[in-house]
């Protein structure tokens, strides 16, 4: 990486003023020099040397001392070796305003980066009193360096991050929820994306008259024949009756269940989704998938078998099907309770009985 | 029947509406005195009404004649009175049954059944004397040949009877051959064969095709012969729809339990109660294997002759429009049984007139089941499955005597009961069996998927479009293909989440059975599921699946189980509870309890819930009874003069246009109320009568 940083550092050094003096041009070009690399990257010793800004070790230690001071680096380990980390010109502005008490907060909300840290975990690590943690996070908070958010594991609990990271799963839930509360119109979308496509994998659609077949009636045309021969028909050619069937056409279609389906489960249609990169920076792993279908049997848009597959909910009639007691009028009956054999409410003066036989008068 | 007999001030108001609709002002009075004050003795039922003895006893009668009381044994001096609950509201069921029993054996069979209900129960003689009024000895030695049926007093329909029953015969052999398509046109001659016969003979030219058309009408419903109305009897018995008349019947459950308990102990414990946990929780069992005893008791078969000959009995084992059932096996065990009775036929109809019947309740719902579950599929699968179910089922019925057994042994509960049910053969449906009784008429590719058809036709190939590129007649099928059809729709059946039937065994084609438990168990869950779905729309439902599927949650937890925030959720929460269908519970964290530290739970009891539809069911079933009888009130005078004799049969030339409407209307109205009526009874059954109380979730 630090072959890289070389590469791409520039050819000449920009034109410093004289009277500046020399040693804060040297921090402004290591600054500088550091900016250029992507955001976010750790320095280490090796690499912040090979920049070839101060001449000497000792040089370099005191200029990142300095930087270090001006809060314009951060000094971090990794691996017992000390590596440091770039801050923003105006977040150093902010950081130089803190309080000690401030900072001291804000080091340990940010060593717990994306994560969050409750703040009575964080007063236990601090040994601040009360007073101070509430008024310092209230201060940092108005300074926008850090946030509070809900966690979704125990949502009395009030995580805090710095301001421009992204809550991490664990406190902000997965991919269906954002800012703790579930994304109805994300939910509504994605499940139904999910059911058709578990229709498709799971249904077939066909059409009304896909065994185009017309019984020839036999005996009914030679009944019918024997009539007009006889013109007085036979009794014993009554026309042969037949049980009712709802009559078919070709432009009805009607849904059934497919033969020998591959019946989904939430991996599979967790990398379907995937596939498909309908989320945009969120990822569906297959406990959320499983949440998300879970949710849809619940719905009665799927229904689960055996084990974890799940396919279509087919019904032969569109409109729901309720019983006797929903359909008679007590059985949605806002006064039911009240009803009585006698008085005010029962089912001699009853409107809703007069409205649903359609008596009213 | 102790769980059913647990009942609400509902059903006993319920119940007094059905008995004074049916038995009148008297019969109901008195039973509203026994629903008030319970089990008592006559002198305690004058001194609380104001009726005199005679008439209370007058009132008694009749409601001992319908079983709807139970009065305790004779040993003792003091006669107590206790209503039957569940026979007094199976007041409301009286039409269904018979609707059932027509579909299942035919309409002759309907109308024995109807006369019993009208009769209560009856002995043997009795009914035979109210078909055929006025027997003549003579007569009936003639009949012993079986060649005319003497017993009827009009000579004409004798003949007539006559007539029909060779017509009959050919009839089925003319059928076999060239009514491919309608086989079962010669098992339903009753409304569809009558009319058509009457329509098409609209110029009679003789007096022979006059008699064909009677005998054809009447070959429906009227019973021609004592043969026949024995063969009925007998037929349902074997069955399981009519079951002797004993006393011991007429215990109420606790005397009964007494009556068990007593003869366990005299028998098992040398007239000693035990002592000791180990013997007492014997004895129990003891207790509940001897009621089951008794009551198995009350539905075995007398051996008495029917049968005359073997023509008859087809025509009552085929029984329904919708289905054919094999005939071979039915009779086959009782073949034996006619051809020695034969002989005795007279001696034995002698030994047995005295023999008393009625309906059987418990096979009545059984029956409602059977319809019930025929209709979910229907809903779920389609018409073609539904009915191919519906076959499935009442190859069954013969051999499920009840919905489920209300004594189990639950002390000693059989180690090889699993196994043993599973072998039970007579509890196996095979997709073969199915193919053989299935209507002809039916078209078996309806609800498939077009590549299930291909598979087995294995013609043409499915195109793009899932259209068959060779059509195929779904009716004229091979045997062999017919019943992998049939087995296509059985794999739809046990595939769906109610699991309709489960597999067995391969023996043979692949064996079903049905778990009727489980599914009666997710039959309640729907029905409360679709009430829900009524009052509360979609997401209450989505609530309490969620609660049923994780238990007791607390907000956040129903929440995330929903997906769905809290905002949303609460106030259907809120109103749930209200209306008695979940249940909450605070469980405090702290030592104080306060509100603010305590975990708020929600949960949903199926039986809780179960319990209080019930009770909602039956209110709402008193109000539609009610406003039946206000809306009767209203046109009063209307029904008066209708009723008279005069007007009777002539309503057109003695009432007004205007008093015509005004029947026509208050008909319709009676008509949708009762059927609303008739709707919910299906409710009751299927949260009631199908299974025992849910007492673990």
């Amino acid at each position: 990486m630090a072959s890289a940083l070389v590469a791409a550092s520039p050819p000449a050094p920009p034109p410093k003023d004289d009277d500046v003096p020399a040693e804060v041009s040297l921090i402004d070009l290591l600054y500088d020099k550091c900016a250029q690399a992507p955001e976010g990257t750790v320095f280490f010793q090796r690499e912040l040397s090979n920049m070839q800004v101060a001449n000497t070790m000792t040089e370099l230690t005191s200029l990142l001392q300095e930087l270090c001071d001006r809060h314009l680096m951060k000094l971090m380990t990794f691996d017992n070796e000390p590596c440091w980390k770039l801050r923003s010109k105006t977040e150093a502005e902010k950081m130089r305003r803190l309080t000690p008490d401030e900072r001291l907060l804000y080091h340990h909300i940010d060593q717990v980066q994306s994560e969050g840290i409750w703040s009575k975990a964080l007063r236990a690590r601090t040994n601040v009193t009360q007073q101070v943690l509430t008024k310092c996070l209230k201060s940092l908070e108005s300074k926008d360096l850090v946030k509070s958010v809900m966690s979704v594991k125990f949502p009395n609990r009030k995580m805090y991050l710095l301001k421009h990271l992204r809550p991490s799963e664990d406190i902000a839930g997965g991919p269906w929820q954002s800012d703790g509360e579930f994304d109805s119109g994300l939910i509504a979308i994605i499940s139904g994306l999910v059911a058709q496509h578990v229709e498709q994998e799971t249904c077939i659609r066909v059409p009304g008259n896909w065994n185009n077949y017309v019984p020839e009636d036999r005996t009914a045309a030679i009944a019918q024949k024997k009539a007009q021969v006889q013109a007085v028909p036979d009794i014993e050619d009554v026309l042969p009756t037949k049980s009712f069937r709802p009559p078919k056409s070709g432009n009805t279609s009607r849904l059934v269940h497919r033969h020998k389906p591959k019946y989904p489960t939430a991996a599979s249609i967790s990398t379907w989704i995937t596939d498909k990169q309908v989320l945009r920076d969120k990822e569906v792993r297959e406990d959320d998938m499983e949440q998300l279908l879970e949710m849809m049997v619940l719905d009665g848009r799927l229904e689960k078998i055996s084990g974890n597959n799940y396919r279509t909910t087919l019904t032969t009639t569109d409109e729901p099907v309720f019983n006797g007691f929903v359909d008679a009028p007590c059985g949605t009956c806002p006064v039911f309770d009240l009803c009585g054999d006698e008085g005010d409410i029962c089912a001699r003066t009853c409107v809703y009985f007069d409205e649903w036989l359609g008596s009213e008068e | 029947m102790s769980y059913l007999q647990r009942e609400t001030p509902v059903l006993a108001e319920l119940c007094t509406f059905l008995v004074e609709d049916l038995y009148g002002e008297l019969a109901a009075r008195v039973f509203s005195i026994l629903a008030r004050d319970g089990r008592q003795t006559l002198a305690a039922i004058v001194r609380a009404s104001y009726l005199n003895g005679r008439q209370i006893k007058h009132g008694l009668a009749v409601l001992i004649q319908q079983h709807l009381l139970f009065h305790s044994a004779s040993d003792s001096q003091l006669n107590y009175y206790e209503i039957d609950w569940q026979q007094s509201y199976a007041l409301v069921r009286y039409g269904k049954m018979l609707r059932l029993v027509e579909n299942r054996f035919g309409k002759k069979a309907a109308n024995v059944v109807s006369n019993l209900v009208t009769l209560g129960h009856t002995r043997l003689v009795d009914l035979k004397d109210a078909y055929f009024p006025h027997p003549d000895p003579a007569d009936r030695e003639e009949s012993k040949g079986g060649q005319t049926n003497g017993t009827r007093p009009d000579k004409r329909n004798a003949s007539a009877e006559r007539v029909n029953g060779t017509a009959t015969q050919t009839d089925v052999a003319v059928n076999g051959s060239a009514t491919k398509t309608n086989g079962t046109a010669n098992n339903i001659p009753s409304e569809l064969h009558g009319a058509n016969g009457a329509k098409a003979n609209g110029a009679p030219d003789g007096g022979d095709a006059v008699e064909g058309v009677e005998s054809q009408d009447e070959q429906g419903s009227i019973i021609q012969s004592m043969d026949e109305l024995y063969a009925i009897i007998y037929h349902l018995m074997q069955q399981g729809w009519i079951m002797k008349v004993e006393g011991t019947q007429y215990l109420s459950p606790g005397d009964l339990h007494e009556m068990a308990r007593k003869a366990v102990v005299d028998e098992g414990y040398g007239g000693n109660n035990p002592t000791g946990n180990k013997d007492k929780d014997q004895l129990a069992a003891l207790i509940l294997q001897r009621k089951r005893y008794i009551r198995d008791e009350w539905s075995t078969v007398p051996k008495f002759p029917t049968r005359k000959r073997q023509a008859l009995e087809s025509d009552y084992g085929r029984a329904t429009k919708r289905l054919k059932v094999s005939s071979a096996n039915e009779w086959s065990s009782s073949r034996d049984d006619v051809a020695i009775l034969d002989a005795g036929y007279a001696n034995g109809q002698n030994a047995h007139s005295d023999l008393v019947i009625r309906v059987n309740p418990e096979k009545v719902a059984v029956g409602m089941r059977t319809e019930q579950l025929a209709d979910l599929v229907e809903q779920r699968l389609g018409a073609t499955t539904a009915q191919i179910y519906r076959v499935m089922l009442y190859s069954l019925e013969k051999n499920v005597s009840r919905c489920f057994e209300e004594w189990p042994d639950r002390i000693n509960p059989d180690p090889d009961a699993g196994i043993d049910a599973s072998i039970d053969h007579r509890l196996l449906v095979t997709a073969r069996d199915v193919a053989k009784q299935i209507d002809r008429s039916i078209d078996l590719f309806e609800g498939l998927d077009p590549h299930a058809v291909m598979q087995v036709i294995r013609k043409g190939h499915v195109d793009k479009h899932n259209c068959l590129t060779l059509a195929t007649d779904p009716y004229n099928i091979s045997l062999d293909d017919r019943t992998k059809i049939i087995d296509k729709h059985i794999q739809l059946l046990s595939d769906d989440p109610f699991h309709f039937v489960t597999w067995h065994s391969r023996d043979g084609y692949s064996q079903w059975r049905v778990e009727f438990e489980e599914i009666t168990k997710a039959i309640i869950q729907q029905q409360i599921e679709n009430t829900i779905a009524g009052r509360k729309g979609a997401l209450g439902v989505k609530l309490i699946r969620a609660l049923k599927k994780k238990g007791k949650l607390d907000e956040r937890q129903t929440c995330n189980t929903m997906m769905m925030s809290a905002q949303e959720l609460r106030g259907f929460v809120n109103d749930m509870t209200v209306q008695g269908l979940i249940q909450t519970q605070e469980v405090p964290r702290v030592e104080r309890r306060e509100a603010k530290h305590s975990m708020h739970l929600i949960w949903y009891d199926r039986q809780r819930a179960r319990e209080k539809l019930l009770h909602d069911a039956y209110k709402s079933m008193i109000r539609i009874l009610q406003r039946i009888a206000s809306e009767r009130g209203k046109v009063q005078e209307l029904l008066a003069k209708a009723a008279r004799t005069d007007v009777v049969g002539n309503e057109e030339k003695w009432l007004s246009r205007r008093e015509l409407a005004g029947l026509r209307q208050w008909k319709e109205l009676h008509e949708t109320l009762l059927l609303q009526l008739f709707r919910e009874d299906d409710l009751v059954a299927s949260l009631r009568d199908f299974i025992g109380p849910l007492i673990s979730p």
